[in-house]
């Protein structure tokens, strides 16, 4: 069997239970319940500041009715940011690379966005797929530049999160092989693809956050058109 | 390329659904923030001054 720089993406399976689901399944006992203390731990205080911090930012300039995707958005971002910082620990299964489940939350939460505007304001949803201040010749054009805009919109979302994370990944596997072939040969350069790997891990630690967020962030900014 | 692998697609799918829809959202719902503290009013409240009963 020839191993590709892939096979980390594969679905680990150990003694025929998959381990995905446990890696999907798991994350989350480090998320304690509200208790009925009045003063909660440290782990839930911090928590509940993330939360509640990240929802006002969040919903900022989104208008009242949309603040009921509050619960949505936010446990969303928990979600994401959790499965991408704990698939950086070394033998962890990222689900965030997994094509499916990245496609199988942006194509629903963006549908649901444009059903909504579709639904309760019809004409301003449509009334978004011209700009203002277009020359008249270039109307046709424009409207469908705009729709083929707004259907990449959810394939961009769900595959900018799993490219992201897949090419992280991978860069860290590449340089991380370099450096333990080159510790025999040439010791001085492996110091060099040591280095490189510390950086690059410190960047894939801010870039499963930022991705997150950026998810996140770009569901909430179709919900402020279409609400 | 291994995300394009059809056998798991479905199941990461529905499974990442499930979890997010059971354990994420009723654990992020059940998060309660404490009001900010109101501004002190000029006026004392109002008390009745009661005896401490001793036994």
């Amino acid at each position: 069997m020839t191993l590709s720089l892939f096979n980390q993406f594969l679905s680990p399976s150990l003694m025929w239970t998959p381990l995905a689901a446990i890696a999907l399944a798991l994350p989350w006992a480090l998320f304690p319940r509200q208790t009925a203390r009045w003063v909660n731990n440290r782990l839930l205080s911090l928590q509940s500041w993330f939360l509640g911090q990240f929802t006002q930012q969040i919903f900022l300039p989104i208008n009242n009715p949309g603040h009921k995707w509050a619960l949505l958005l936010a446990s969303l971002m928990l979600f994401l940011i959790t499965l991408n910082t704990t698939g950086l620990l070394p033998y962890t299964f990222t689900p965030t690379t997994q094509l499916s489940m990245n496609m199988g939350f942006a194509i629903p939460l963006w549908l649901a966005t444009v059903i909504l505007g579709l639904w309760t304001q019809p004409t301003q949803a449509l009334g978004h797929l011209l700009p203002e201040g277009t020359p008249t010749p270039l109307i046709p054009v424009l409207i469908i530049i705009e729709t083929i805009s707004l259907f990449i919109r959810p394939i961009a979302l769900g595959v900018r999160l799993t490219a992201n994370l897949t090419a992280g990944h991978l860069l860290i596997q590449l340089i991380s092989s370099a450096t333990s072939v080159l510790l025999s040969i040439l010791p001085a350069v492996a110091t060099f693809t040591i280095t490189l790997l510390f950086l690059l891990t410190l960047l894939e630690v801010a870039v499963a956050m930022i991705q997150a967020y950026v998810f996140v962030l770009l569901l909430s900014l179709y919900l402020q058109e279409n609400v | 390329m291994p995300q394009l692998i059809p056998s798991p697609w479905l199941a990461y799918l529905l499974f990442s659904w499930v979890v997010f829809s059971v354990v994420v959202l009723p654990k992020v719902s059940t998060h309660v923030f404490p009001e900010a503290p109101a501004p002190q009013t000029k006026q004392a409240p109002q008390t009745e001054p009661w005896n401490w009963l001793w036994h």
